[in-house]
């Protein structure tokens, strides 16, 4: 599943979104995803994606406008992730 | 103290989640204490305590409920139901003048509990994102203000065991000297969580678990008394100005008329008659009152073999030879200690006993004690001709004593 698909999935499932309403060009105001909801979204991601998203990156919300922009970033972060040993 | 309308009331509490199952319940003499599952069950000296049976997912969407620790979800609950009781006390207000008083004495304890064992116990570098909005001390006034959109003062009374009696009497005040038409006032406590029952226990000051029936754990004004148990709740009153009360027609369920409130200086938890009787008196002359009057006492009553004696000393101090004729029961007997959430939801049962004429018991109360020798109301309502005025007594480590008269 692709990073998209994953994180459409977790805000269904835990933030009460409808499927058809999460679409990349959705605006995260319209997705009534404010900076106190992002937070909890990033807390959840990373547990989802096993990642971690720097402190650093806590104003994010300035540079990710829709879902896409959120979906994109998260899959750098996962791009960059070290791979798990074999 | 000019008399206040109380016109809802909200409860949530262990024997009933509205006002009415409640005090039916409490009228039948049940008990809501029961053993506890919590984390680390057999670590637990004292197992008994008294929890609600609340799904928060009957009242909130998910995203809601996880900013809310427990403590608010309760204060929430009650508070809309206080509301709704009020057909219409906030309607057409000038929010500038509608506020919330809460009390709480542990605030949002299973947040901290929760929090504390993800880092020490699971060796976790986070915590819940929302862990302060959630354990913050104000955040059950801070959301009923922002849920039902009163922009006066919204504060919090932390006085241990008197918190709720200290926000509905800091309340009506501001009712009655006109600075404030509508009040929400209460309190709430959600203190069942490992963390906080082993504070407690390391206090000493917990009941033995009854070995014959938990349930009975808690013995107020019994020789055999072994400490208090805890329970959780809320319980909100709409309070309102009483001529406002009226000109809407509003349900006026009684009114707020007296309140006393003293400090005790002579120690951090041992309870003293002097105080106790002080904030009784202060109580009934702001309500203009003679002991006479008052046909009910909820007492403090917590169970401990502290607390007891000297509550019947200042009551006999105060009442004098009324105090053998004035009906005294401590409710703590079936609902426990709900500590910053008791003052409240003693209050609404005092106005419940008053409007349904019944008395409700002191249960567990099998044998005397030479230095308890009040009518306790022991284990069965009991139906009187009229009530009249009630009193309801709360005292607190810390040694703030507020004492609360209402009347119907």
């Amino acid at each position: 599943m692709s990073t998209e698909d994953r994180l459409r999935a977790l805000l269904v499932r835990d933030f009460d979104l409808q499927p058809e309403a999460v679409q990349p060009e959705a605006t995260l105001e319209s997705l009534e995803i404010d900076s106190l909801r992002m937070i909890e979204i990033l807390f959840c991601v990373e547990d989802e994606f096993k990642i971690a998203v720097p402190a650093e990156h806590a104003e994010l919300k300035s540079r990710l406008k829709t879902f896409g922009d959120l979906a994109a970033y998260i899959d750098t972060l996962v791009a960059a992730k070290p791979r798990d040993p074999a | 103290m000019k008399p206040v309308a109380v016109t809802g009331m909200g409860v949530i509490a262990p024997l009933g989640n509205d006002a009415a199952t409640f005090f039916a319940a409490l009228l039948e003499g049940r008990s809501g204490v029961r053993r506890l599952q919590t984390r680390y069950p057999e670590r637990l000296g004292a197992r008994v305590g008294a929890p609600v049976d609340f799904d928060p997912a009957l009242h909130f969407p998910a995203p809601k409920a996880r900013m809310l620790d427990r403590v608010s979800q309760l204060a929430l609950v009650a508070a809309a139901q206080a509301i709704e009781q009020s057909r219409g006390a906030l309607d057409g207000i000038d929010a500038r003048r509608a506020g919330v008083f809460v009390g709480t004495g542990m605030g949002g304890s299973e947040t901290t509990d929760d929090g504390y064992h993800t880092l020490y116990a699971e060796g976790s570098d986070r915590v819940k994102p929302f862990s302060v909005l959630m354990a913050m001390t104000n955040a059950p006034a801070a959301w009923i203000a922002l849920d039902h959109g009163l922009q006066g003062p919204a504060l919090t009374y932390s006085t241990a065991c008197s918190s709720s009696a200290v926000a509905i009497g800091e309340a009506a005040r501001r009712i009655a000297t006109g600075e404030a038409d509508v009040m929400v006032a209460g309190g709430a406590e959600a203190p069942l969580t490992f963390g906080t029952l082993k504070a407690w226990e390391a206090l000493r000051t917990l009941a033995a678990e009854d070995p014959v029936d938990p349930a009975r754990s808690c013995k107020p004004f019994d020789k055999n008394r072994s400490g208090l148990v805890l329970g959780e709740g809320a319980a909100m009153l709409v309070l309102e100005d009483l001529g406002r009360a009226r000109a809407r027609s509003a349900p006026i369920l009684a009114m707020i008329t007296g309140y006393g409130l003293t400090t005790d200086t002579s120690h951090i938890t041992r309870p003293s008659v002097e105080g106790q009787a002080r904030a009784m008196r202060f109580a009934l002359e702001d309500a203009a009152l003679g002991p006479d009057a008052i046909g009910y006492i909820n007492a403090h009553g917590t169970g401990t073999p502290a607390n007891d004696p000297v509550e019947t000393a200042a009551i006999k101090d105060v009442f004098g030879a009324r105090a053998a004729m004035t009906p005294v029961s401590s409710t703590k007997s079936m609902h426990a200690h709900l500590l910053g959430a008791a003052g409240a939801l003693e209050l609404v049962v005092a106005v419940l006993a008053a409007r349904a004429r019944v008395l409700p018991p002191t249960t567990n109360l099998d044998v005397p004690d030479p230095e308890c020798d009040l009518d306790y109301v022991p284990n069965h309502a009991r139906r009187v001709e009229a009530v009249g005025a009630v009193m309801s007594n709360s005292f607190a480590f810390g040694g703030t004593n507020a004492v609360l008269i209402a009347r119907i």
